[in-house]
Parts: C-alpha cells; sequence; structure tokens
C-alpha cells in the first residue's frame, strides 16, 4: 500500500499539471473564440454576420458545455464517495467482519473518488463555473434507495458496480463532447480508472457469487480460481456509452 | 488441459453461474460494437479521401463544424512532449520517415502496431504454456489470456478496417521499435508471475498511448474509437495486477508516461 501511495502521488502531479493545461487551453479557446468574431465581423462585413455569429457560437457553447460537463463529473464524483463512505459504515465492508483487503480497496476508492471530484471542480471553478458540490441528481435517488437494503457484500458490490460503470461510460462519452485536447485527456485519465473500479468489482462479484470469498486477497490463489473468473473482469473489447450521463444532468449554475 | 477440465469439474455450478454472466456480457459486448462500428465508419470515411490526395470537408472536433480539418498534427504534438519517454519507449523511437502513414493515420498504424505485439505477446504466452514452461497453468490464467487476446485482436481489426478504407495497407505485424526487447522479456519469463508483469506493461503502455491519443488525435471518430479502448486495456492492467498480487488500481489518473510515441512505430 506504501508503493501504491507513492504511486498515486506521482500520478497525482501528473494529474494536477494536465488540470492546469487543460484549463489554461479551455480559457484560451474562450478567449481565442471571442477575439475571433470581433476580427470575424471587422473583416467579413454586416453581411458576414451570421457566420461570424456561428464562429463564436460554437466554442463559446462549447466551453459551458465544457464546465457542465465537469460539474456532472463531479456529482457523479461525490455521489460514488457518498456510496462508498456509506458502505464503510456497514459491519461487512467497513466493520469488524469485513475482508481487510475489500475494506483497503473501497478506501483507496473513496480517495480517488474524492480527488476525481476536486480535480473536476477545480477545472469547473477556473472557467468560471459554480462548483458541483452535490451529488449526482439521477443516481442519488437510486442509492439512497438502494442503501437500506445492502445486506451483504454482493449488495453493495452490484451497487458500486453500477456507479463505476455509470461514470466510466460518462466520461468516455465526454471525451468527444469538450472542447480541448486537455479536457479529452482529462476524462480520458479517469474513464481508465472507473473502469478499472469496475473490473475489479466484477472480479470480486464473481467470486462472492461462486463462494470464494477466502479468494478475495492479494495475490489470490490463481489455480483455485474457476476458469470464467479470468474474463470476467473485462466483459466488453470496447466501453460502451450507451450509460452515459447526459452532459447537463449534473449542471449547477 | 487435462488438469484444467479438471479443476472446472470441481466447482460446476460456480462455473455456470459464471458461464451464464459471460454469456449476458458477450451480448451486452455485441451491444456495445454497434457504437464502436459507426464511430469507426465516420473516422473512415473522414480519412478515406487522404491515399487519393482529395481534399475533404471532414467533421472538425477542433476546428468546429464545417471546418476543414488538417491531418498531420499528431506526429508534431508527439515531438513536442505530449507524452511517451519511459519505460515503453526503452526500445528508442527510431523513425518511419518514410512510412505511408501520417498523421491521424500515423497513430492509427501505431495503434494496429500495439495490439499485434498483445495479440503475439499472450500468443507467445500461450505456447510457452503448452510446452510446460510455466509449470501447470489456472483455468482463470488461460481464459485470461485468450480473452484478452481476442479483444486485442478485435482492436487490431478495427483500427486496421480504418487503414484498408484509407487505401493503406493493414498493419499486420506489431511494427514497433520496441517489439524486440518485449518478446526478449518473454522469452525470459518463467512463471505465471514473470509473464503477467510482461502483460501488465504492455497493457499499460496501451492504455497511457490511447489517453495520450484522446488529446492528440483531430479527428472524432479517431479520438473516440481511443476512448472505447482504452478503459479495456485498463481492466486488462486491473486484473493482471490482481493476479500477481500488487494494487489493482494504483493511480487515480491513467497517465501518458509510458505512451508509445508515434516515432516507434516502423511500419
Amino acid at each position: 500500500m506504501v508503493e501504491s501511495s507513492d504511486l498515486q502521488s506521482d500520478a497525482m502531479h501528473s494529474a494536477r499539471t494536465d488540470l492546469n493545461n487543460y484549463v489554461d487551453a479551455a480559457k484560451e479557446a474562450r478567449f481565442e473564440s471571442r477575439r475571433d468574431l470581433k476580427i470575424g465581423g471587422a473583416l467579413l462585413g454586416a453581411g458576414a454576420i451570421g457566420a461570424a455569429a456561428l464562429a463564436f457560437a460554437g466554442p463559446a457553447s462549447a466551453s459551458s458545455k465544457d464546465i457542465m460537463a465537469l460539474q456532472t463529473a463531479a456529482g457523479i464524483e461525490n455521489l460514488a464517495v457518498f456510496t462508498y463512505n456509506t458502505a464503510l459504515t456497514l459491519p461487512f465492508i467497513g466493520g469488524s467482519s469485513a475482508l481487510p483487503v475489500v475494506k483497503a480497496f473501497v478506501q483507496m476508492t473513496v480517495k480517488q473518488h474524492t480527488e476525481h471530484g476536486q480535480a473536476f471542480n477545480a477545472a469547473v471553478a477556473k472557467l468560471g463555473g459554480k462548483k458541483q458540490t452535490g451529488t449526482d441528481p439521477k443516481y442519488t435517488p437510486i442509492v439512497q434507495k438502494a442503501a437500506p437494503g445492502l445486506k451483504g457484500p454482493a449488495d453493495v458490490i452490484g451497487l458500486a458496480i453500477t456507479l463505476e460503470d455509470v461514470a466510466a461510460q460518462t466520461y468516455t462519452a465526454n471525451v468527444g463532447q469538450v472542447s480541448t485536447s486537455d479536457l479529452r485527456q482529462l476524462f480520458s485519465s479517469v474513464a481508465g480508472v472507473e473502469a478499472q473500479h469496475r473490473a475489479i468489482l466484477l472480479a470480486v462479484q464473481a467470486l462472492v457469487g461462486a463462494g470464494l470469498v477466502s479468494q478475495i486477497k492479494l495475490p489470490p490463489d490463481a489455480a483455485k480460481l474457476p476458469a470464467a473468473a479470468g474474463s470476467v473482469g473485462f466483459p466488453d473489447a470496447f466501453y460502451s456509452t450507451t450509460k452515459a450521463a447526459p452532459v447537463a444532468e449534473g449542471a449547477v449554475s | 488441459m487435462s488438469r484444467m477440465k479438471k479443476n472446472q469439474n470441481e466447482i460446476a455450478i460456480s462455473e455456470a453461474e459464471l458461464s451464464s454472466m459471460t454469456h449476458e456480457l458477450d451480448v451486452m459486448h455485441k451491444e456495445t460494437f454497434s457504437g464502436v462500428k459507426k464511430s469507426l465508419d465516420d473516422f473512415s470515411a473522414n480519412l478515406s479521401h487522404l491515399a487519393a490526395g482529395r481534399p475533404a470537408a471532414r467533421r472538425s472536433f477542433l476546428l468546429g463544424a464545417g471546418g476543414l480539418a488538417v491531418i498531420g498534427g499528431v506526429a508534431a504534438c508527439s515531438s513536442s512532449g505530449g507524452g511517451a519517454s519511459k519505460s515503453s519507449t526503452s526500445g528508442g523511437g527510431s523513425s518511419s520517415s518514410g512510412s505511408p502513414y501520417t498523421g491521424d493515420l500515423k497513430v492509427v498504424a501505431l495503434a494496429a502496431a500495439l495490439e499485434n505485439l498483445a495479440v503475439a505477446a499472450y500468443g507467445m504466452a500461450l505456447t510457452a504454456a503448452g510446452k510446460g514452461t510455466y509449470g501447470a497453468v489456472p483455468p482463470a490464467v488461460a481464459t485470461f489470456v485468450t480473452t484478452a487476446m481476442g479483444q486485442h485482436k478485435d482492436h487490431a481489426a478495427a483500427w486496421n478496417g480504418v487503414l484498408t478504407k484509407a487505401g493503406l495497407k493493414p498493419v499486420t505485424t506489431p511494427a514497433l521499435s520496441i517489439t524486440n526487447a518485449e518478446v526478449a522479456k518473454l522469452q525470459a519469463a518463467k512463471t505465471i508471475p514473470d509473464v503477467a508483469r510482461v502483460a501488465l506493461s504492455l497493457e499499460n503502455a496501451a492504455a497511457e498511448t490511447y489517453t495520450f491519443a484522446t488529446a492528440n488525435v483531430t479527428d472524432i471518430g479517431g479520438i473516440m474509437t481511443a476512448a472505447a479502448i482504452q478503459p479495456v486495456e485498463a481492466m486488462h492492467a486491473a486484473i493482471l495486477s490482481f493476479v500477481i498480487g500488487e494494487y489493482p488500481v494504483p493511480a487515480s489518473f491513467i497517465g501518458v508516461d509510458m505512451a508509445v510515441q508515434p516515432s516507434a512505430l516502423t511500419a
């Protein structure tokens, strides 16, 4: 876990650099879009106002779309943090009957989602938007409804898989929706991590379902794992976006 | 194989349940692929003018609707420090000057070559396992290798489809400057964890390369294809880490330091 923390520290340093880069790039994109309008209007004359307005509308609306996408992402992250923290209050996840490796995974995952939320909200603020401090409006009621029914690890894992998948799908879709290369890279870099969370949860779900809880450890005894466990963690060759949250789902103004 | 079969029989009920899950997931995979195929078709349509030397009014992500995109920024971006410099590029970045693959298509060719390398690596591992190099191979490990290899084949086929539609030859080999070094590592591997570490390095390099690609490819179809493959490589890496005994999600953000540079393409 010490090594893991070191790796994470390095990644965070890199992520902060990326964050600064893409915020600068997004700001530049907004500035350029306004300057283009001005120059375009002067050069093209009144007859071309429509075209110039189009040129303005594209990047400018893309920038507000960036903010909405970041706010929605922050809301998803906040919900993930809330959900995992709730799970940690349960005896079989964070209490005396919990497997140490499961508890450690949930704690680390909370930390990672917290950092994702902070990164998204920092970008929102630097782009002039309002930070999203709430949780995703669509999935929050689902989590609230599910919470009383979390009676065992399988229930928590199932809920977590849903949230991780929605997050990964949303950010994968966001890659194609935001306006700068740095933002694309940020969303992609987080999508891959949520997908990794999902992969491990799928594997753990399979082990729980197969009655092999004793193999939820690092490393498992590979010889004792069922054959299908080798592939259950990565079901698709291409990551879907069908469950992606709409850009404006968690937007705030 | 008989030992593998025996183990499977010992846990028949669990296996049935897991097989059922796998079937459901396979159906999901087919549904997912249709979306990716659309991205690839868009990508192909946008790139197909290149070989014929025609200009094209591409749907440009960066320039807005109706803008004329100039393919060719990727190589320049990579040389300006977009990413890769460390482990996976240890073989050096031999130039592929004179290569028919330029701009976005160079990244496509790079992606195809990377996928071919992954397929070859897993294939080598299976061959070595069949010869008993690693001792008894657990069924779950065998399933991992065959499934991951199949997905990498799917990825390679997708990227090569773009090249073919652009009028270029598909990249059917691991045409990369890093290939020899990776093959040497595989040949030196004597245990399952040894092989898994080599595979983990390749999967991480692939995931980071696609992360890099999302920021440096100019075509939206190409961007989305890279975006849809990156999480899958990251998932492979997570499971490999789990099997090795390392923390499976070691970082909060997928980096680009291990991304393979376009200059590593030798095709």
